[in-house]
């Protein structure tokens, strides 16, 4: 994706060329003040250093100028001029050198004057799309758009900061051009129009706080608050209430932070793909085009039983590489908290032909049941040894569509992964195992938060398993032609409910191969 | 103890050089030995008079079990080398190794991103190299080691043009 200056020649099939208009091959910049709302925190931290001295001197009663002033006034301004000066003027040659391009089937960004950086990513590999808005960013109207391309090193490229209007348009004409859809002829020259969508749900702050008081964190928190407390009553110590205080601000300020970053949860269905919409303070829209996800996970935590709540993680390449893991962990977030039909509802947008005609029965056997409900196969009864609790649980089954992989009889979970995107696979056996004639399989998806593991199968199923994966993945392969969604699927009808919206898929995709030849290897 | 492998049946695995156990007993070598020497000396120092602690007893029993842990691990080496081996199959390639902790592991050609091969020191000597192949997963973690330099060129051609031929993307 990054070519290093030298931009390769424009593909002269590319599907979105007819598509571009005049005005979408000339190099634009991002907004004049981004620099300075990336860089508030330097002006903040001046602000901050003479500020605090002048407030001092008004508390200590002191006057807020000191005698010798008057005479190292110019020396002061000078100094302070030339650290500002330099500051906006590295703000303005950035701001001048950060350039834009979206044409022929490509995104290029420059960037940097002293190291200058040319990026470039191909539209029909973009893995999703995000824009978000940090506080100051919402305070004045603009957003950063990031779109993520699967490749080996560096993920996102990165666009701050914009107009909200225009992230929202380069983001219509981005996944335009990427799904194949080409405007009509009426837009040509225009920006595309802006995808309808139809909201799936929404996730009220009531439940968001219920499922924070009772995840997996609060349940260490309160085991932890009971051992502080019976620590100091045995060795009659007052010292252990101390450490409660800064881990009591470390969790408030972890709770806070996923307070914020999950409020005002929205999923909505767009033909672009799913729309994500959160944040409290700092917002963020997260596209994540059809058939991106590379595997996905519904788990329910011991406490969330009684309320039937469900969590949906999600893998997709170019997310589990990013940056922190808390904004990685946001992000691959496809449901924080919902009821069991919001889950499969969302699970119906990441899959949406489930393979099954009694999608229903298999899917919520995978969530709640346990022996062969829902045509599950499950660890052998000659291996009960080896999980006395869960070996009615573990098991897996497959669809026409995706591999269902379950397990856990106390922390629930429901593991899919469609069969195109099975990357390689394996089976693991160790001495205990092979006792019980029993093994593992694994299989290999992109980074994420879910590592599909199907544990403990009886031998001869694990190994029918594997060959049977091995075949079923090569075939979903070959009807999997091209990266442009639009030119394979029938685009979901967006007024119904995403559950009728079958998303066929065409068993001729037209000028498919053609396209498809054309990727380097390197992009696989 | 002879027990039934778990890779599919009917295979014709392709076996690596038996070279690869100059390799592999390079590796322990400097491995073990060197971890076996650290732990020793402790005992070194007890007869010595140096140090009080700690007790002779376990002076001596630690570095011994690390020495037959060691012995052991050598002992399995050249059963662990003929455990290896990978075979060609139209869609993809199979690979196996281990024997108490078995795997087998199918790498669709359509998947493969790169192959790389590597070839260190003592490999070079004697003419081997490890191909490594890469998908769009960290998890899949498949080399094949102990190769002939031939077999090595051969294999990554082979796989680049499956490749080339069965891309799918992502």
């Amino acid at each position: 994706m990054t070519a290093d200056g030298q931009r390769p020649a424009v593909p002269t099939t590319a599907a979105g060329q007819e598509a571009l208009g005049a005005s979408d091959d000339e190099w634009r910049r991002v907004h004049p003040a981004s620099p300075f709302v990336r860089g508030w925190v330097a002006l903040a931290a001046i602000v901050f250093f003479f500020g605090r001295d002048i407030f001092e001197r008004l508390l200590q009663g002191q006057p807020i100028f000191e005698e010798g002033l008057a005479r190292r006034a110019p020396w002061l301004l000078a100094g302070g001029g030339t650290v500002l000066a330099v500051a906006v003027l590295g703000f303005v040659l950035t701001w001048y050198f950060t350039k834009y391009q979206v044409s022929g089937g490509y995104v290029r960004v420059d960037s940097g004057f002293l190291f200058r950086q040319h990026r470039q990513a191909r539209l029909d590999r973009v893995q999703a799309i995000d824009i978000e808005q940090p506080l100051l960013a919402r305070i004045f109207g603009l957003a950063e758009l990031k779109f993520e391309v699967a490749d080996a090193g560096e993920s996102a490229v990165r666009l701050a900061y914009l107009r909200i209007d225009d992230a929202r348009r380069l983001r219509a004409t981005i996944l335009a051009q990427a799904s194949g859809a080409v405007p009509a002829a009426e837009h040509a020259g225009n920006h595309a129009p802006e995808a309808p969508e139809y909201q799936v749900l929404t996730v009220p702050p009531s439940r968001l706080i219920g499922s924070l008081l009772l995840s997996e964190q609060s349940f260490f928190v309160v085991l932890g608050g009971v051992a502080t407390v019976l620590l100091s009553a045995v060795t009659d110590n007052r010292a252990f209430y101390f450490y409660l205080v800064p881990a009591a601000l470390g969790l408030a300020a972890n709770y806070w932070n996923l307070f914020t970053k999950g409020y005002n949860f929205t999923a909505a269905i767009s033909p672009d793909g799913i729309r994500l919409r959160y944040g409290l303070l700092d917002t963020q829209a997260q596209t994540l085009p059809p058939g991106r996800i590379q595997a996905v996970k519904i788990a329910q935590p011991p406490l969330w039983r009684p309320f039937g709540w469900y969590r949906v993680q999600v893998n997709v390449a170019g997310y589990g590489l990013a940056g922190n893991a808390a904004a990685g962990n946001t992000r691959t977030t496809l449901l924080p908290v919902g009821k069991l039909a919001d889950a499969l509802n969302i699970l119906a947008l990441v899959l949406p032909d489930p393979g099954t005609t009694q999608p229903d029965t298999v899917f919520g056997a995978g969530l709640a049941g346990r022996d062969s409900d829902g045509g599950f196969v499950t660890t052998p009864r000659r291996a009960r040894l080896l999980a006395p609790l869960a070996w009615r649980r573990n098991g897996f089954t497959a669809t026409g569509t995706a591999l269902l992989i379950r397990s856990g009889r106390w922390w629930r979970e429901l593991v899919v992964v469609p069969h195109q995107r099975t990357q390689s696979m394996a089976l693991h056996q160790g001495p205990l195992a092979r006792r019980f004639r029993v093994a593992d399989l694994v299989l290999h998806t992109t980074a994420g938060p879910v590592s599909p593991r199907l544990v403990q199968a009886g031998l001869d199923e694990a190994r029918q398993l594997f060959d049977d994966q091995a075949a079923r993945a090569r075939l979903a392969r070959t009807r999997q032609t091209t990266e442009q969604w639009l030119r394979q699927v029938v685009p979901p009808a967006v007024e119904g409910p995403p559950n009728a919206a079958g998303v066929a898929v065409a068993g001729s995709a037209p000028a498919a191969p053609t396209n498809h030849q054309q990727e380097g290897p390197q992009h696989g | 103890m002879r027990t039934e492998a778990i890779d599919p049946p009917g295979i014709d695995w392709q076996r690596v050089s038996p070279k690869y156990v100059t390799v592999r007993l390079v590796e322990w070598a400097l491995a073990n030995l060197a971890m076996v020497l650290v732990l020793s000396l402790p005992l070194g120092f007890v007869l010595l008079g140096w140090w009080s602690w700690p007790p002779l007893g376990l002076a001596i029993a630690v570095p011994a079990v690390m020495l037959v842990v060691a012995l052991w691990r050598l002992a399995l080496i050249p059963r662990q080398v003929r455990a290896i081996g990978y075979a060609e199959r139209d869609d993809d390639l199979l690979i196996r190794s281990g024997i108490f902790f078995q795997r087998a592991m199918a790498v669709p050609y359509g998947r493969m991103q790169y192959v790389d091969i590597a070839v260190g020191p003592v490999e070079r000597g004697l003419g081997l190299c490890t191909l490594k192949l890469h998908t769009a997963s960290p998890g899949t973690n498949a080399r094949i080691p102990g190769l002939p330099a031939a077999e090595g060129a051969r294999l990554r051609e082979q796989l680049a043009a499956r490749g080339e031929a069965r891309l799918a993307g992502l």
